[in-house]
Order: C-alpha cells, then structure tokens, then sequence
C-alpha cells in the first residue's frame, strides 16, 4: 500500500465521520455515512481484506443507505438535538476524552502491522493458512475460517441477521385495521420514471447473476454467503425504489420472504445437525462425505460450505428485503417510497 | 502504447477536474448536477478504459489480463448506464419538490 494514499484516505475517512455526525440536516447526514462507508471499503482493500471490504461496499455504502433514507422519509428530516443541554455534552466530554487518551495509551503496546510475531499471527491464523488447502481443498483461507473453522460463529450470526429482520417486522408491522385508524403518515404516490425503469431491468438481472456468482464463488475468490446474500437483497430493493413494492411483492411476497430467511438458518443448523446424525460432531462437515455421492471427506467440507453459504445468502437477501420492506412502507407491506 | 494510454488517463483527469470545477462554480442545483453526472461519466470511462488497456499491455495480452480488460469494460457499461440514471433520478427529484432554477434575468436585474 502506498502510504500517501493510505494518509489520504484515513483524513477523509475522520472528515466525512466529522461532518456526518455534526450536519442537523439528517438527510445529507446518511449520504455522507454512504461515502464514509465507502472510503472504509478502499481502507479494507488497501489492508488486504478484500471480503471484509466486498461486505463494506455491499451493506455499508449500499444497502444501509437505503435504510438510513426510507427511515428519515417516514420520520423526520431534522435531529432534535438540544444545544443547551450543558450538563450532559460537558459529562460526554469528559467520558470520551477519558476513554480516547486510554485507547491512545495502549497504541503503543499494539503490535505492528503485519507483525509475524504479534499474538495473531502466532498460532491459530497461520495455522489456518497452512492448512486450509490440506483440509478442505479451499482457496480463500477467509471462506473456509468463516464457513469451517468457525462455522459456529457463522451460524449465529446468521441468526441475529434473522432475528434482527424479524425484530424490525414484529415491531413495524401493521395490520390493515389499525392502518386505516391511524393513518397519519402521508400519502405520496411514487413517482415513475421510464428511464429509471428500463435503466434498472437492465441492471438487476446482472446484479442477481453476479450474486449467485458471488455465493457459488466464494470459496475460491472473494464473496460468500453474506456478500452475495446482500447483493441479491439489494437487487430486489432496487426493483422496489424504481417501480413500487406492489410489483416486487409480486414475486417474493411478504410470506416467503419470512420463510425465505427461517430456511436460510435452517439450512446451516440443518447441515450441523446431519453431521450429528452422521457420528460426527456438530458442523464437523467431513462425515458428510458419507452421502454426497463421489466425495471423500476433503470434498465434502469443501461441498458443505457452499450449502452452508447458500443458506447464509438466503437468510441475508430476505432479511434485507423484509428490513427495507417494513421501513419503507411504514408497516404497511402496501406501498412506499 | 503508452502514449495512448497516458492520452487517455489525463483526458479523463481534465474532464475530472472540469466536473469539479463545475460542481463548485456553476450557480444552481440544475447545472452542478449536470455538470457532475456528464463530467463523471466520461472521466470514469476514460480512466478505467486507460487502466484496462495498460493492464492488458503489461501482461503481454495472456488470457488473463484480457479477462481484466473485459471486466474493466463491463464496469464502463455499468457506469455508462448507472451514473446518467442516478444524475437524471435526483435531477427529477430535485424538480418534484420544486427546486428553483437559476436565470440569467434575475442576474441582471440584481446587479444594477
């Protein structure tokens, strides 16, 4: 990494989270998170976290976006925060300043960067890096780590993103009864637009084609589940902005997009469950080769990641379609935005 | 070669710089933002068709590097069709909620 680019990036990076946290108009606020996102995408490619970065530019800069928006659009456009309030922003003060010159007193502890020595590196990480190709014939060490190695830990976080879109479903949600009793929010009938709409059937179909690249890929180059899972969600909800959610609701309507997202973690725990029934341990992929025809157990740890991986991408693209959805109808799953 | 190459990626830096220049000076939301979609789009091809050819040229035209050229190409007919949408989407916006558009009159008419 060239380091002048590096110095360049990290001043934009403290000048966008600066302004996106003191500009009042919310509106400009979530746009400057979008770029703040994005330069941290260019700071993970810079580091060699090509997955980590993939997953910036995906969720960050694109899709969170979009919440941040259809949130403020049915909210309030300006922060109600009270400058006079001396007590409290004195009293963070002192707790931030405490805590930054604490974090400032342990930089110099830290290990340098890419440090073969550091804690990191000493055991598990180069373990896995010369191992993974012996074990589960996987190019990208991050794949298997997070799909294998750590299979568990994947498996939950799939979880919270499930339990996250059910949340906000649960909490947002309206029944048509209640709607009408209450409808206080304003009508805006969506304004259509031929460009916008010959423009994004051209894209969609790609974007869903690269994700499906995406998820199949993953083992060998970067993307996986959540990647691709967040691409395909926000192909669909770049259909609902450019047409109106009526038309998506068409094709993954509001009940499959809930079974969508409980399938997807049933399919990973499902798999961990398999290998139980198969002797071996929870999410120990290798008994499987077992019943994958022509598979030896390297294979089959290679073949599991990719199911697991799908399940991963299905939860993800329903959980993001279902968070956009009950955001931007307003709990309505009628119309919005 | 590379003086096609190098032509091409300071074709793209000027217009980058007009499309900055633009964004700053021109006097209302209309004509900034025409100026950042037109100009972006043209540098952004410029560059990354620069960057495509020098890749392709340094890797001695193996399979490898023309499949860098060719998805570098796809990014260009990515932007080519996203961006002017994305520019002509906000304009629009801009024009529902009743931005106000700059005239040459009112100029005049405040200046003496």
């Amino acid at each position: 990494m060239i380091w002048q680019f590096d110095v360049i990036l990290l001043t934009l990076v403290l000048v966008c989270a600066v302004i996106s946290l003191s500009i009042r108009d919310l509106m400009a606020s979530a746009i400057v998170f979008g770029a703040y996102s994005f330069l941290m995408c260019l700071v993970w490619t810079g580091m060699g976290a090509v997955d980590v970065a993939f997953t910036e530019a995906a969720v960050g800069a694109g899709v969170s976006t979009v919440f941040f928006v259809a949130t403020i659009y049915r909210t309030t456009r300006q922060s109600n925060y009270k400058r006079k309030d001396l007590f409290i922003r004195s009293f963070s003060a002192v707790v931030v300043s405490v805590v930054a010159l604490a974090l400032f007193a342990v930089i110099a502890d830290f290990p340098y960067w890419g440090d073969p020595f550091s804690p990191v590196n000493d055991y598990v990480g180069s373990y896995y890096i010369t191992h993974t190709m012996a074990h589960s014939n996987v190019p990208n060490v991050v794949t298997s780590v997070l799909a294998d190695y750590r299979g568990f830990d994947t498996m939950f976080e799939t979880c919270v993103v499930f339990v996250a879109c059910i949340g906000i479903y649960a909490i947002l949600r309206r029944r048509k009864k209640q709607a009408k009793a209450e409808d206080t929010a304003v009508k805006h009938v969506a304004h259509d637009s031929l460009i916008i709409r010959v423009a994004s059937q051209i894209m969609v179909p790609f974007m869903q084609l690269f994700a499906l690249y995406v998820v199949a890929h993953g083992h060998h180059s970067p993307g996986g589940g959540f990647q691709g899972g967040v691409v395909l969600g926000a192909s669909v909800i770049l259909l609902a902005l450019a047409f109106n959610v009526k038309t998506t609701l068409k094709y993954l309507s509001e009940k499959s997009m809930i079974a969508y997202s409980a399938i997807g973690v049933l399919i990973f725990a499902g798999t961990g469950l398999l290998c139980m029934f198969l002797g071996g341990n929870f999410l120990d992929y290798s008994v499987l080769s077992q019943i994958l025809p022509y598979t030896d157990e390297v294979m089959a740890r290679s073949h599991a990641m990719l199911i697991v991986e799908i399940g991963v991408a299905l939860t993800v693209m329903s959980a993001m379609y279902g968070i956009y959805l009950s955001l931007a109808t307003d709990g309505h799953f009628d119309q919005g935005l | 070669m590379n003086i096609i190459i190098i032509v091409l990626i300071s074709l793209g830096l000027f217009f980058f710089f007009g499309t900055a220049v633009g964004m700053l000076r021109l006097p209302d939301f209309y004509t900034r933002s025409h100026a950042a979609g037109k100009g972006d789009t043209l540098s952004t091809a410029l560059i990354l068709l620069g960057c495509a050819l020098f890749i392709m040229h340094e890797g001695h035209y193996s399979g490898a590097s023309i499949l860098v050229f060719l998805k570098l190409m796809s990014i260009i007919v990515f932007v080519f069709i996203g961006s002017p949408t994305a520019s002509h989407a906000f304009i629009d916006a801009g024009y529902e909620t009743g931005e106000k558009q700059w005239s040459n009159k009112k100029q005049a008419k405040k200046k003496p």
